[in-house]
């Protein structure tokens, strides 16, 4: 029998890769959310953002230039995961000095506040990823980190094989720079990829600087390259020096994750199903009914909007009137739930109804609402 | 992209949200919050000329749309 060993701030197991790491607990070490991007709930398949976009959950796209790059789920990964992130660059664009284009999580502060960022007993993190890449050469990315002053630390890797999984590491000591560091459900710090960014927004990598950096010097701009892909899954950001196994967590805790940032509801596509949603009244001269939706998770913060997806197969169950939506839109919203209302016509005023989705052509049918992340 | 005005707030007396109108599949609506990306792509919208409709549907013109964005936050 093999056994692992013990140093300083690693518990390594016999099997290659497997490891424990040296934060607070060995639960909940990744700071990432959907760092496997197996969590999908915008469903929007392949998008080349005009803007910046949310298109793979907790996952955002920072666009200063429109269209440069599409983002979709992908079933690509290395052995031991089952998605990734594929980015495609959709142009030779050459990059101008103020262009700021990048893939990255924005992770809220209550998940950080052990580490320290901004006093003498800042925590040194490990970033670590598996990275596909169509091109080779060095690459480049950040964390940006938003205290009372702004501060960066811009990092580089090297991509030596062209189309080809490959485990990055970076490790990045805590800034121990005086700073008030952001709290409680505020933007704690952003980790980006750069796919291309300008001069402005580079400088030298490997360690803490003033200012707002998003990658490093010299480093490759994928969207220089038409039809550029770019994998990236297995994403881990933990406390310690050593990057450790990627942390698995059960489907429902990551996706319970997730829905801090989107509370939503998703049909689960099958065809000719009647998926209840919730109960409501008809409010309005019997034209509009009003519900709740009462989240699974409470939000970081209350909705402000919401994103109905084939909002007239949503129907209303009532006994006067009811049928296919004509709208959904929002109208309010607390940490604790979401009132919003169905277009409607021919129902009594104050009367119960009931709202579900009616499923017919496998379309699915979502309920995003909107405003809760970063 | 068409949007329409319309009164959100259980106390609200005046237009506090927005929502698209010419789209059958997808329907965003939203406060006028700041944070929201989609209210931020709505202002942007408003600026570049896109209609936009008063809380009974009518079409509003170019002087109002410019006149209302300036109220907005």
């Amino acid at each position: 029998m093999a056994y692992g060993t013990v140093s300083a701030d690693i518990v390594q197991s016999s099997v290659s890769g497997v490891s424990l790491g040296a934060g607070n607990a060995t639960l909940m070490k990744n700071r990432f959310i959907n760092g496997a991007f197996n969590v999908n709930q915008y469903n929007l398949g392949t998008v080349t953002p005009t803007a910046n976009q949310y298109i793979i959950d907790r996952w955002l796209s920072n666009v200063s230039v429109a269209s440069k790059f599409s983002v979709a789920q992908s079933s690509v990964a290395p052995a031991g995961f089952t998605n990734s992130a594929l980015i495609t660059s959709t142009s030779a664009y050459t990059v101008a000095s103020s262009d700021y284009e990048t893939f990255q999580q924005r992770i809220e502060a209550n998940n950080m506040l052990d580490m320290g960022w901004g006093t003498a007993n800042a925590k040194t993190v490990t970033l670590s990823f598996w990275v596909n890449c169509s091109l080779t050469g060095t690459f480049g990315g950040s964390i940006y980190f938003p205290a009372s002053t702004t501060r960066s630390y811009p990092f580089s890797y090297t991509i030596s094989a062209a189309n080809t999984w490959q485990q990055i590491a970076i490790t990045i000591p805590g800034d121990t720079v005086t700073n008030t560091a952001p709290t409680g459900t505020n933007l704690y710090c952003i980790v980006q990829w750069a796919l291309g960014v300008g001069s402005t927004y580079t400088t030298t990598a490997g360690s803490w600087v003033n200012g707002n950096y998003a990658s490093s010097t010299g480093a490759t701009n994928l969207i220089a390259t038409n039809g550029a892909t770019f994998y990236l899954t297995g994403v881990q950001l933990e406390v310690g020096s050593s990057a450790t196994g990627f942390e698995y967590r059960q489907y429902g805790q990551e996706f319970a994750l997730c829905q801090r940032y989107l509370p939503a509801f998703n049909s689960v596509g099958a065809a000719n199903q009647v998926e209840m949603i919730t109960t409501g009244w008809v409010s309005n001269g019997a034209s509009t009914a009003q519900f709740i939706f009462n989240y699974i998770v409470a939000p970081r913060v209350r909705p402000t909007g919401l994103t109905c997806i084939n909002y007239n197969s949503f129907q209303i169950n009532a006994a006067v009137g009811g049928g296919l939506a004509s709208s959904v839109t929002f109208l309010d919203a607390s940490t604790a739930g979401a009132r919003f209302q169905v277009g409607q016509s021919g129902m009594t005023t104050g009367q119960a109804c009931q709202l579900y989705y009616d499923n017919t052509t496998s379309a699915v049918g979502q309920l995003l609402f909107t405003g809760c992340e970063l | 992209m068409t949007y329409q005005l319309y009164i959100a707030g259980i106390k609200a007396t005046e237009p506090d949200a927005a929502m698209t109108i010419n789209d059958p599949i997808v329907q965003k609506s939203f406060l006028f919050n700041v944070d929201n990306s989609d209210y931020q792509q709505f202002k942007i919208d408003l600026a570049n000329g896109t209609t936009l409709n008063d809380i009974t549907g009518s079409a509003m013109t170019a002087d109002q749309i410019k006149t209302f964005l300036e109220t907005l936050p």
